[in-house]
C-alpha cells in the first residue's frame, strides 16, 4: 500500500530509518558497504535496528544474507520502558539521535535505558544531549518530563556507562518561528574525568576560562564527579560547552581526550571550537540542525521559520530525504542581503501523533 | 393694552403635538440612569445575577480553531441540496441557479458554481437518494439545503442522512419545508408546520432556521421565496470543522479521460486510464506527493496537480468599488456536467451549442471565444502532420539550421534565445529537471499557444471555453513537445534572477567575513560572451566544450551559492559538492590556487570522502578551524555577538580589518568593489538608525498603552489565542507572497481556493465506463498517517433507532474520515481494566469497543456504520457511530474459556483430576494454574499424573467432593479477521446496488443453515432432586469399643403424655366468675368488631358502584376521540394513497 523509497549507501541511515518510521512508508536501502573489504551492516547499524525494532510495533526489517541491503516497514511507534546495551564501537549518541526524533510521536512516554560509551569522538556526548539537544526539542513544546539521567560514565573503548532517556508524548509540535539570534549571555559547560587524575577536569576549565573570561563574566563551568561503579570501565576526561543567546539560542562546542594532549589543550580547543561555532551563527547549532528542521516539517500547518547557518552535508542530503518522505521542502534564502545566515522556512505537514491513544 | 394679562398658553391636549409632548417627556425620564433602581436588592439575587452573566459570556466562546481557507480568495462554498425523491431538489436548484446567474438549466448534472456576491461563491450539487451519495455529500458540504415534503412529513433518509452528518463534523443545516400548497386546510398547515418544525428543531438544535416554499410556479419556486433563502445564504458563516481544516479536498465538477485511445482500444476498454479531475482546493493545502482517496474508487496517486484560471472568478477590483455586485458577473456560471452555456462536457466529447444559424459570415452574431476557436477549427487547411513538417525545431536555441526548413524569426524565437542564455549558464544536468519541471505548467496555456501564436503562452484567463480542447483526445506527442519548448520560458524568469543575485553578489560581498568574490568568475562570462559573438559557422555549441563546461560550472557554482533551494531540490549535486562550491570560495586563503582543475578537484575529494565518513553529528574538528582561533585579533572580532559587546561600529571594523589581516593577499583593487562597500557601509548605518527608531517607537507604544489602560493591554486566554493564530496566518501568507508560482506550489501546496486539475493514474476503467454525474466525485487528500493500514480500535454505539443488535465477527459497512469500506469488527468491553473481554453482542444503550482491520484514521475521528447500503433496507440503516480512539499493529482481546474436569480421587485437601487436559504436556503448560470448583473451593494444579493422559494431581483449600465438577478459567485471545472491502459504489454500472460481503444471518438464510446449537448450551429447567442424607451408622463392635462420651446415644421419642399433659384443674369461685366475666367482655368485642366490619362492607361496595359509574362515562368519551383520531388517519393515508398514484413518486417509507 505505502509506497515504497530507494535509497543507496551506509551514509544518513540514521535520519532515513527515522523518515520511514514517521511517514509510514517502506524504505529500501541498499548498497550498503557494497564495494568495501567488509560488507553489509555494522554491528552498531544492526544494534539501531533492533532499538528501532524494540521501540516500535509491528516493524518488519529484513537485511538480505549479504547484509549490504534492509528492507524496512515501519509499523507504530509504541514507547514504554525499554533498555538497550549499546555496540562498542558507537557511543550512546548514535543511537539517542535517531530516538529523541521518534519519541514525542509514540504511543506511552519513552523510558529508555542505553547502555554503552557515554562520550567519544564522533557523536554528541550525552552532556552535550542533556544540556542542548533536549532544550532544542523544548522550542516545539516537547519540554514536560523530558529528561536524560547520566547514571553512569563510560569512557572509550570500554564503555560501561549508562543513560535513562524519559521522553514524554505530544500530539503535535508547535510551529516554529525562531528568527533572532540574540546575543550570548552566558557560558556554561560540563567537564568529567573518569578513573584519572580528579584535578584533569579542573585544569580544563581553567584553560578554557583563559579564553572564555574575556567575554562575559556569566560563565559557570562544572566539574561533574563520578565515583566507583559510575564512572564506567575506562579511563577518559571530555569537557562540553555550550552558549546561551538571549533567545535562548545554543551553541555547543566538545573536546574529549586524546593520547598524549594535556588536558589543558583539550580546554582550549573545545573553547575554540566554542567561538567557531559562535562565529557561525544563526539559532540553531550546526550539530541541530537536522533535529529542529524535522519538528519543523512535522508541525503544524502553518509557516514555520527558523535561522540557522549553512547546512551541513547532512542536513543537505536530509532535506532531499525529506522530500522524499513528506514532500516537504523548504524555501532557503538568506536572512539579511550579504549576511552568511540563511532563514529557513517551511510550511508544516500538519504531522499529527496517530499513534497517540484517545481517552 | 399693557395691562391686559395675556391669554395663558393651553397645550394640546390631544393630536399629534400631545403625543409629541408625551413621548418626550418619558424620553426624559428614561434619561438618567438610576444605578439603584437596578441594582439587586439582595447580595444572593447579585450573586446570582453575576454568576448569569458570566454564564453567557462563556457561552459565546468557543474553541478558538484555525481557519485555514484564505479570506481573500475563498473556494466556493458547497451547498448541498438534500431530500428525498420528489421532494422539489432540481426545482429548488434550478431556481437558485436562475435567482444567481439569471439562467435556466434544462439539465442539472454534477456542481454548479455561480458568483453570489462579491466575496463569495456558491456551489450548488444535489445529492441524489443513495446513500452513499448522502455519505459523500455529508463529508464535503459546508451548508445542507435539507428539503421536506411538508404534505407527508420526515422521512427516513432525512434522519439517516442527519445522523451521518453528525458522525462526520456538523455542516449548517438549512431546511426547508415544500409541497406546503397541497395542504388545503389553514388550520393543519399550521399545525403541520408546528410539528415539523418541532421536530426539525430537536433534530439540529433549537432555533434552527427552516423555510417553506410554497407552490411551483413555472417550474421553478416563486422569486420572493427564493430571493429570502438566497438572503439567508448568502450570509451564512461557516465554522471550520475539524476534519476539513486537516485535510484537502476537492468536489470535482469535470472529469476527463486522458488514456491514448490506442491503448483503449487495443485492452478492449479494460486497461487502467489517466483521468484528470477538476475542482477547487478546498480545506487544506493540497500537496503533490500524498495519496488521495476518491470515495467509491479507492486510493489513487497524483501524478501532476495543474493550478488553471478560474473558471468562474470572483469579481475583480474595478467591481469591488460598487456596493452591490454587477449585473454581469452576476452571470457567471460554472457547471461543466450540466449543458449551461451551450457547452455540454459529455464523457469524451465537447458539444457547443451556437444560438442562430452556425455558419460562415454569418456576422451579425457575435461569436464568443468558444465559438470563435470552433469556426477557426474549421478553418484549418492542412493537417495536424503537414503543420508539423513545416514548423521549425531547432536541437539547441544556438544551433544555425533548423531540422527541417529554415524560417524567419518571430515572437517564439525571442523566448528561444534567451533559454539559450539559461542552458549555458546552467550544467548540463540540470537540464532534464528543467524539463520535468515544465510538464506541470498550466495545461490551458498548452492549448491555447497552439492555435495563436500571438497569445502569451503564460495567460490563463478564463479556460471554462477554452479548455474544451483538453478534451480531444488528440494530444499527440509532437504537439506535446512543442509546446515544452515553448514553455520553457519559465526557466527565463529564473536565470535573470540568478544573475540580478549575481550581480548583487558583489556588491554586498565585504559584510560577509570570509567571502571574498574572485573576479575569474565573471572574467570568465565575458570571455565567454566574446566567443559567442564572433562563432563563425561551426556550431556554436561545438567550440572548445570542455572548457566551456569547467568555466560553466565554476560561474554556476559561484551563482548558486546565493540560492540555496534551488541547489537542494533542483540540482544533483551532491551535498560535499554544494558545499565544496561554497567552501572554496568562502575560505579562499586555504585554496589560493584554483585554476582549471579545480573542477577536477571536487570530485576527488568527493571521491575520498565516500568511504571514510561515518554517519556522525558531531563534526570532526579541523585543526585549521582551531588554529584561527589562537589569533587574538580573531577573538575580538566575535564580540559583538556576546552581550558585552557593543554591537555597531565596533562589528563592522572588525569586520573590515580581519578581511585586511587575513585574506590580505586575496584582495586586489577592485573599484567597483570597493565603491559598493561603499555605499553598503553607509547603508548599513541608515538602516541601523531606522532599526533603531523603529525600536524605540515600539517601545513608547507599548509603554503608552500600558500606561493608559493597564486592562487592555492584558488578553484574556480566549483572545490571546485568536491574536496567535491571526499572527501566524500573517506569517503564513507574508512568508511565500513573492516567490513565483511554481516555487511556491513547491514549498507550501496548492492554496483552498485555487481551481485545479489532478491528473490521476491508474484509475479503473470502471468509473470511465460507468461515469455518472449525478454522483459526486470526491478528490480527498490522505494525510501520511491515513495510508497506512493495521487495527483500529473505535469506540462504538450501536443506533437508539437501529433494530437489531450487531454480532461480533460480522461484517459492517464503515464511514470513516474520507473511505467507505467494509470490514469485520470485534466487539469487546473493557474488564476491570486488565483485559479486553470480547463479546458477542453490542450491548444495549451502552458504549463498547471495536476493534477492526483497515485503512487507519486520526484518534478523535468520528464515524458511522451501516449492515446495509442498498436502497431496498427496510427501517433506519445507521446501525452504529462511534469514534476512533487507538491505532495499533496487534490487538489484545480475549475471550473466557473454561476447562472442566472431574476429581477421580480425593485425599483431605489434595484431590487427582482428569479429563481437563489430553495430554501431560498440556498439564505442563498449566501447572500452577488456579483453579476452582463450582461450589467456589479453589485450588491449584500441582503436577501432572502418568496413568490417565492429562490427569493431574491438585490441591486445594478444602476438601472437594466427587460432585464437584472442577474448571479452570482462562482466557483465548481472538484477532480480528483481516478482511477490507472498500465500498466501490461508483464504479458500478447500477451505483445503488453494492454488494459486499453477507452479513451471518444472510448466508444462513440463503443457504438454508440452521444456526448451530449446542446441546449442553440450551436453556433447560433446572432440576434439583431433594438431597437424601443416610443415617450415620456405627457398627456394633466400635459402639461396643467406644468411651461413653463418645458412644451414640439413642433414644426413642416419648410416646406418654406429660404431668403437664395429664394433669387436672380445679378452679375457686372467684377464679371461675372472674374468668367467665373475661369470656363476656370477649364475646361483646368479637361482635361489635363484626359488626363494624359488615358495615364497612356495605359502604365499599356503594363507592365501588360509583366508580363503576364513573369509569364508563370516561369510557365512552375515549372510545369517541379514538373514533376521530382513527378517522383522520384513515384520510391521511388514504390521501397519500392517492397522491402516490396521481404523482408516480417512488416509494417511500413512513417514519
Amino acid at each position: 500500500m505505502s509506497s515504497l523509497l530507494q535509497f543507496s549507501g551506509h551514509q544518513h541511515l540514521r535520519h532515513r530509518l527515522v523518515l520511514s518510521i514517521l511517514s509510514g512508508k517502506h524504505v529500501r536501502i541498499d548498497k550498503i558497504r557494497s564495494d568495501d573489504k567488509n560488507p553489509g551492516l555494522r554491528d552498531f547499524e544492526i544494534s539501531l535496528l533492533r532499538l528501532l525494532e524494540k521501540v516500535t510495533n509491528g516493524t518488519i526489517i529484513e537485511i538480505s544474507v549479504t547484509g549490504t541491503a534492509i528492507l524496512l516497514k515501519p509499523g507504530i511507534i509504541s514507547g514504554g520502558a525499554l533498555s538497550h546495551d549499546c555496540p562498542l564501537s558507537r557511543s550512546i549518541g548514535y543511537f539517542l539521535e535517531p530516538i529523541v526524533m521518534l519519541a514525542p510521536f509514540a504511543k506511552t512516554p519513552l523510558q529508555l535505558t542505553l547502555r554503552g560509551i557515554t562520550t567519544d569522538e564522533h557523536d554528541l556526548s550525552v552532556d552535550l544531549f542533556r544540556t542542548v539537544t533536549l532544550p532544542h526539542l523544548q522550542l516545539f513544546g516537547i519540554s514536560d518530563g523530558l529528561e536524560l539521567r547520566i547514571k553512569k560514565r563510560g569512557a572509550p573503548p570500554e564503555g560501561g556507562g549508562e543513560v535513562q532517556l524519559l521522553c514524554p508524548i505530544v500530539k503535535q509540535v508547535k510551529t516554529l518561528n525562531f528568527v533572532d539570534p540574540g546575543k550570548i549571555k552566558r557560558i556554561r559547560g560540563v567537564a568529567h574525568a573518569v578513573r584519572v587524575n580528579p584535578q584533569f577536569s579542573n585544569r580544563m576549565i581553567e584553560s578554557s576560562r583563559s579564553i572564555l573570561n574575556r567575554y562575559i563574566p556569566d560563565i559557570y563551568l562544572y566539574s561533574d564527579v563520578y565515583k566507583g561503579d559510575e564512572s564506567g570501565k575506562s579511563p577518559g576526561y571530555a569537557l562540553s560547552l555550550l552558549a546561551e543567546s538571549t533567545t535562548s539560542a545554543i551553541h555547543c562546542s566538545e573536546a574529549i581526550f586524546k593520547p598524549g594532549v594535556a588536558p589543558e589543550d583539550i580546554g582550549l580547543e573545545a573553547a575554540r571550537a566554542l567561538m567557531a561555532e559562535v562565529n557561525l551563527g544563526g539559532c540553531v547549532d550546526r550539530k541541530h540542525q537536522i533535529p529542529v528542521l524535522l519538528m519543523m516539517v512535522l508541525g503544524s500547518e502553518d509557516v514555520g521559520r527558523c535561522l540557522m547557518s549553512e547546512p551541513t552535508p547532512r542536513t543537505i542530503q536530509f532535506l532531499r530525504d525529506v522530500k522524499q518522505f513528506f514532500g516537504t521542502s523548504f524555501k532557503i534564502v538568506a536572512a539579511e542581503p550579504g549576511s552568511s545566515q540563511l532563514l529557513y522556512s517551511c510550511y508544516g505537514t500538519g504531522y499529527v501523533n496517530a499513534n497517540r491513544t484517545l481517552a | 393694552m399693557d395691562d391686559r394679562p395675556h391669554k395663558a398658553h393651553r397645550p394640546a391636549q390631544s393630536g399629534a403635538k400631545a403625543e409629541k409632548k408625551d413621548k418626550g417627556k418619558g424620553k426624559e425620564k428614561q434619561k438618567g440612569f438610576n444605578e439603584k433602581a437596578f441594582a439587586p436588592k439582595s447580595g444572593r439575587r447579585a450573586d446570582r445575577q453575576g454568576r448569569r452573566t458570566a454564564e453567557r459570556d462563556q457561552t459565546r466562546l468557543h474553541v478558538p480553531l484555525v481557519n485555514r481557507t484564505p479570506d481573500d480568495e475563498p473556494p466556493p462554498v458547497i451547498v448541498a441540496i438534500v431530500g428525498p425523491p420528489g421532494v422539489g431538489k432540481t426545482t429548488l436548484l434550478k431556481s437558485l441557479v436562475r435567482r444567481y446567474a439569471k439562467q435556466t438549466l434544462n439539465d442539472v448534472k454534477g456542481p454548479v458554481t455561480v458568483v453570489s456576491g462579491k466575496k463569495r461563491r456558491l456551489t450548488f450539487i444535489e445529492c441524489n437518494n443513495d446513500l452513499n451519495s448522502m455519505i459523500d455529500i455529508g463529508k464535503i458540504a459546508d451548508l445542507v439545503l435539507l428539503m421536506i415534503d411538508g404534505s407527508f412529513g420526515f422521512e427516513m433518509e432525512t434522519f439517516e442522512f442527519l445522523n451521518i452528518l453528525q458522525s462526520h463534523g456538523f455542516p449548517k443545516v438549512i431546511g426547508i419545508l415544500t409541497h406546503l400548497d397541497l395542504i388545503k386546510k389553514a388550520a393543519t398547515l399550521r399545525d403541520t408546520k408546528k410539528a415539523l418544525k418541532k421536530r426539525f428543531w430537536t433534530e439540529i438544535y433549537q432555533g434552527a432556521k427552516l423555510f417553506y416554499l410554497s407552490g411551483v410556479l413555472n417550474g421553478r419556486y416563486p422569486d420572493t421565496e427564493i430571493m429570502n433563502l438566497s438572503r439567508f445564504v448568502s450570509v451564512m458563516k461557516f465554522r471550520p470543522l475539524v476534519f476539513r481544516n486537516s485535510h484537502s479536498y476537492i468536489l470535482a465538477d469535470r472529469l476527463e479521460d486522458l488514456t491514448p485511445r490506442e491503448l483503449v482500444r487495443t485492452s478492449k476498454n479494460k486497461c487502467d486510464r489517466t483521468v484528470t479531475v477538476y475542482g477547487y482546493v478546498r480545506g487544506t493545502n493540497l500537496r503533490m506527493g500524498t495519496r488521495v482517496h476518491i470515495p467509491g474508487v479507492g486510493d489513487l496517486e497524483m501524478k501532476s496537480v495543474t493550478v488553471l484560471g478560474d473558471p468562474c472568478p470572483m469579481p475583480d477590483a474595478d467591481s469591488e468599488k460598487r456596493r452591490k455586485l454587477s449585473e454581469k458577473k452576476k452571470l457567471i456560471i460554472h457547471a461543466p456536467m450540466s449543458d449551461v452555456g451551450g457547452v455540454m462536457y459529455d464523457k469524451d466529447a465537447v458539444w457547443v451549442n451556437v444560438p442562430g444559424s452556425f455558419t460562415r459570415g454569418n456576422t451579425d452574431i457575435r461569436q464568443g471565444e468558444g465559438e470563435q476557436m470552433v469556426m477557426d477549427l474549421q478553418d484549418v487547411g492542412s493537417t495536424l502532420e503537414d503543420a508539423v513538417a513545416k514548423s521549425q525545431i531547432r536541437l539547441l536555441g544556438t544551433s544555425s539550421k533548423n531540422l527541417t526548413v529554415p524560417n524567419e524569426d518571430n515572437v517564439d524565437m525571442g523566448d528561444e534565445d534567451s533559454d539559450d542564455l539559461d542552458l549555458e549558464s546552467l550544467a548540463g544536468s540540470d537540464m532534464e529537471d528543467d524539463d520535468s519541471g515544465i510538464d506541470s505548467d498550466p495545461g490551458d496555456a498548452e492549448e491555447g499557444d497552439d492555435e495563436d501564436r500571438t497569445q502569451d503562452p503564460r495567460s490563463t484567463g478564463r479556460s471554462s471555453h477554452r479548455s474544451g480542447a483538453r478534451t480531444l483526445p488528440s494530444s499527440s506527442k509532437k504537439q506535446r513537445n512543442d509546446i515544452e519548448y515553448a514553455e520553457s520560458d519559465s526557466d527565463l524568469g529564473d536565470n535573470d534572477e540568478d544573475l540580478d543575485i549575481g550581480g548583487r553578489r558583489v556588491r554586498f560581498g565585504e559584510d560577509d567575513d570570509h567571502d571574498i568574490p574572485s573576479d575569474e568568475g565573471e572574467g570568465e562570462e565575458e570571455e565567454e560572451e566574446e566567443e559567442e559573438g564572433d562563432d563563425g559557422a561551426v556550431p556554436r555549441w561545438k567550440k572548445n566544450l570542455a572548457e566551456r563546461a569547467q568555466s560553466s560550472f565554476a560561474s554556476s557554482r559561484k551563482s548558486r551559492r546565493k540560492d540555496w533551494t534551488k541547489l537542494i531540490y533542483a540540482t544533483s549535486l551532491t551535498p560535499a559538492e554544494i558545499l565544496q562550491g561554497e567552501q572554496e570560495e568562502g575560505s579562499g586563503a586555504t585554496e589560493v590556487e584554483m585554476d582549471e582543475e579545480d573542477f577536477f578537484q571536487i570530485k576527488r575529494t568527493a571521491d575520498a570522502g565516500q568511504d571514510e565518513v561515518l554517519d556522525q553529528s558531531k563534526e570532526a574538528l579541523s585543526a585549521e578551524e582551531l588554529k584561527k582561533w589562537e589569533d587574538e585579533e580573531m577573538l575580538e572580532s566575535i564580540r559583538h555577538l556576546f552581550i558585552t559587546g557593543d554591537d555597531n561600529a565596533a562589528g563592522d571594523g572588525e569586520d573590515g580589518n580581519e578581511e585586511g589581516g587575513a585574506f590580505g593577499e586575496e584582495e586586489d583593487g577592485d573599484d567597483s568593489q570597493d565603491d559598493e562597500e561603499g555605499s553598503a557601509a553607509a547603508d548599513p548605518e541608515a538602516a541601523r538608525a531606522a532599526a533603531l527608531a523603529a525600536k524605540k517607537e515600539a517601545l513608547k507604544r507599548k509603554f503608552d498603552e500600558q500606561y493608559d489602560d493597564p486592562e487592555s493591554s492584558k488578553l484574556d486566554f480566549y483572545e490571546e489565542k485568536k491574536d496567535e493564530m491571526a499572527r501566524q496566518l500573517a506569517l503564513n501568507r507574508a512568508e511565500f507572497e513573492g516567490i513565483d508560482a511554481e516555487a511556491r506550489a513547491l514549498v507550501e501546496g496548492y492554496r483552498p481556493g485555487q481551481y485545479v486539475r489532478i491528473e490521476l493514474t491508474d484509475v479503473p476503467c470502471e468509473l470511465i465506463e460507468n461515469f455518472d454525474p449525478s454522483y459526486p466525485i470526491v478528490v480527498g487528500g490522505l494525510l501520511p498517517a491515513e495510508e497506512r493500514f493495521g487495527f483500529v480500535q473505535v469506540r462504538i454505539k450501536r443506533h437508539r433507532w437501529y433494530a437489531r443488535t450487531l454480532k461480533n465477527n460480522d461484517p459492517l459497512i464503515l464511514s470513516v474520515g474520507w473511505r467507505r469500506f467494509q470490514t469485520v469488527p470485534i466487539y469487546s468491553l473493557d474488564d476491570h481494566s486488565i483485559r479486553m473481554r470480547m463479546l458477542k453482542y453490542t450491548p444495549e444503550h451502552m458504549h463498547c469497543y471495536a476493534t477492526f482491520y483497515g485503512p487507519v484514521s486520526l484518534p478523535n475521528t468520528g464515524f458511522c456504520a451501516f449492515n446495509s447500503l442498498s436502497g431496498e433496507t427496510p427501517g433506519f440503516r445507521v446501525s452504529a457511530t462511534g469514534v476512533v480512539l487507538d491505532i495499533d499493529r496487534s490487538v489484545k482481546i480475549v475471550k473466557k474459556v473454561k476447562l472442566t474436569g472431574v476429581p477421580y480421587k480425593i485425599f483431605k485437601n489434595t484431590a487427582f483430576v482428569k479429563d481437563m487436559f489430553n495430554s501431560a504436556l498440556e498439564v505442563v503448560k498449566f501447572e500452577g494454574a488456579n483453579i476452582r470448583t463450582v461450589s467456589g473451593i479453589r485450588g491449584q494444579i500441582k503436577k501432572a499424573m502418568p496413568k490417565p493422559d492429562g490427569a493431574f494431581r491438585a490441591t486445594f483449600e478444602d476438601k472437594v467432593l466427587k460432585s464437584d465438577i472442577i474448571f479452570l478459567r482462562a482466557w483465548y485471545s481472538v484477532q480480528p479477521r483481516k478482511f477490507y472491502n472498500p465500498v466501490t459504489s461508483l464504479l458500478l454500472s447500477d451505483k445503488a446496488h453494492w454488494t459486499g460481503m453477507r452479513l451471518t444471518g444472510q448466508v444462513r438464510r440463503d443457504e438454508g443453515l440452521k444456526t448451530p446449537l449446542n446441546v449442553n448450551s440450551t436453556y433447560k429447567r433446572i432440576e434439583r432432586p431433594p438431597r437424601r442424607f443416610n443415617p450415620l451408622v456405627v457398627p456394633k463392635k466400635l459402639q461396643a469399643s467406644l468411651p461413653y462420651a463418645s458412644k451414640p446415644k439413642l433414644m426413642a421419642p416419648q410416646r406418654a403424655q406429660t404431668y403437664l399433659q395429664k394433669r387436672a384443674v380445679v378452679m375457686e369461685p372467684e377464679e371461675k366468675k372472674a374468668v367467665a366475666l373475661l369470656q363476656q367482655i370477649r364475646a361483646l368485642r368479637k361482635n361489635q368488631v363484626a359488626r363494624r366490619k359488615e358495615k364497612k362492607d356495605e359502604k365499599k361496595v356503594e363507592r365501588q358502584k360509583k366508580l363503576a359509574k364513573e369509569e364508563a362515562v370516561k369510557g365512552e368519551k375515549e372510545k369517541e376521540k379514538r373514533k376521530e383520531y382513527m378517522r383522520v388517519a384513515g384520510q391521511k393515508t388514504k390521501r397519500a394513497a392517492e397522491i402516490e398514484e396521481g404523482g408516480g413518486r417512488s416509494k417511500r417509507r413512513k417514519t
